[in-house]
């Protein structure tokens, strides 16, 4: 079967809460986008019963509810959605591919929100209580629920004992399951002398979980000893786990940075290593994963990815000129010096009328500056036949442009 | 390569899901199935438990809330 080719401006890879966002923006910024979305538009954010957290909603919204929200906005701006996986992506140069089963998506501009998921245990039954149904994986989301409940933490890492620990401020009661010996754990010292210290905190060691109880929800969890092979039933009200979050990176192995854990590696802009290419949302390296944080995310990538494409057209036809000879004058407007060397542009402009002179401005922004390889102003670049011929830097002179520009 | 269509409109999971594994069962490889669900929960466990199969799936958006599951069986 003949893979069908079609090009967009914009392909966002993810229709989470910061996909959507980046898609409202580039939307409204009248660009041709698209969203390919796995399964469900909205993310992981649909597994939330009640969101509470996220500003405008007083009385609350259900996650589905919120991100179908989302959804209807990005359609009135236009965007066009695709409801199937992607299976490899091309990010390299001009034209990025982004392939899914039966296209090619063409785009200027690839923004990736593809999430991940929380590790799972692989226990028996878990499958049964897993989201809103008992077993947890967000504390900052599901603790005012455990009010003066009894809850189980699975896990010892930083995340496991510092969640563990901000559970006690609404539980009676969180107990822990290690799967270490006693007072092994691997979250950090402190917190580790901080979580024995907390009377509220109870923890069983040498212990993985066997098997999720309940009837519609959860209300045991059956652990087993791993020396002894005992099985332990603990009657709880939810189960928190914490042993390790996934992200959907597997495609950009290789090809995009990421940490240890897989995560994409951004700069504050949401810019990956390779230009015109973002990440947003949980998918990306960074503090706190909530759907408030992701709109932040998806609303820096999609002005990011407008501004890419208008600098790129500026710089294709502009600075380039289509092969014709071109002089392009780097500065920044904040200092004096730089302003004054612009009126000898601009009698060069008119005594020269076959060169083409661009004045760029790096106060704004650097990104042409970055495309000419120039790290800073000022600086004089002669282009011909699109390629840069020679540069002044720093010292610039009326004589020096005349001798470079022959 | 046949067509068969699934209508699972009004129904919620697991029964979705469950009818689909037993349709593909039943396919041979190369065959598409269409299932028809508007039920959201049945968009997060269908295409999930067909992709860990390893067969093709895309989705359609038919109506607002109602969608068209595409399965190609690869094996």
């Amino acid at each position: 079967m003949e893979k069908k080719t079609l090009q967009y401006d914009v392909v966002i890879i993810g229709g989470g809460a910061a996909g959507l966002t980046a898609g409202i923006y580039c939307g409204r910024a009248k660009l041709k986008t698209l969203i390919i979305e796995k399964t469900l538009v909205g993310g992981l954010a649909t597994y939330t019963n009640e969101i509470e957290n996220y500003p405008g909603f007083p009385e609350g919204a259900t996650g589905l509810g919120l991100m179908d929200l989302f959804h209807k906005q990005a359609k009135k701006f236009g965007v066009e959605f695709k409801l199937t996986d992607v299976r490899s992506v091309s990010l390299e140069g001009d034209v990025k591919k982004v392939e899914t089963f039966r296209n090619i998506f063409e785009a200027k501009a690839v923004i990736i929100g593809s999430g991940g998921k929380p590790r799972l245990t692989g226990a028996k039954n878990e499958e049964l209580y897993l989201y809103d149904k008992g077993i947890s994986f967000c504390a900052t989301c599901d603790a005012a629920a455990n009010t003066g409940k009894t809850v189980m933490v699975i896990g010892s890492g930083d995340a496991a004992i510092e969640e563990g620990m901000f559970l006690t401020k609404f539980a009676d009661k969180v107990i822990v399951s290690v799967m270490h010996d006693t007072g092994k754990m691997d979250c950090n010292e402190i917190a580790k002398a901080q979580a024995l210290a907390n009377p509220k905190m109870e923890f069983l060691w040498n212990t993985v979980v066997d098997s999720f109880k309940g009837d519609e929800r959860l209300n045991t969890v059956v652990l087993k000893n791993v020396k002894t092979e005992e099985l332990i039933p603990v009657p709880v009200d939810s189960c928190f786990l914490f042993i390790g979050y996934l992200p959907n990176t597997e495609i950009f192995k290789g090809v995009l940075d990421m940490n240890r854990g897989g995560y994409l590696i951004t700069n504050d802009r949401m810019e990956t290593n390779i230009p015109g290419v973002y990440a947003v949302g949980d998918v990306r390296d960074k503090f706190l994963k909530q759907v408030a944080t992701a709109v932040g995310d998806g609303a820096v990538a999609g002005y990011g990815a407008e501004k890419y494409l208008s600098e790129s057209e500026i710089f294709e036809q502009q600075i380039m000129n289509e092969g014709n000879p071109s002089l392009v004058y780097i500065y920044n407007a904040v200092d004096a010096h730089s302003r004054e060397l612009l009126s000898v542009f601009k009698e060069f402009e008119q005594s020269h009328q076959s060169i083409r002179v661009s004045c760029i401005d790096t106060y704004k922004s650097d990104g042409l500056a970055k495309r000419l390889g120039v790290q800073s102003g000022p600086c004089a670049v002669w282009i011909k036949d699109c390629r840069i011929q020679e540069q002044i830097d720093g010292c610039i002179t009326k004589e020096k442009i005349e001798q470079m520009c022959k | 390569m046949a067509e068969f269509t699934l209508d699972c409109l009004g129904e919620a999971c697991p029964v979705p899901l469950m009818k689909t594994e037993k349709k593909i069962n039943e396919m041979s490889v190369g065959d598409v199935l269409v299932v028809s669900i508007d039920h959201s929960c049945a968009m997060k466990n269908v295409p999930e438990w067909a992709r860990k199969q390893g067969h093709n799936v895309e989705i359609e958006e038919v109506d607002d809330g109602e969608w068209e599951i595409v399965i190609e069986k690869a094996k």
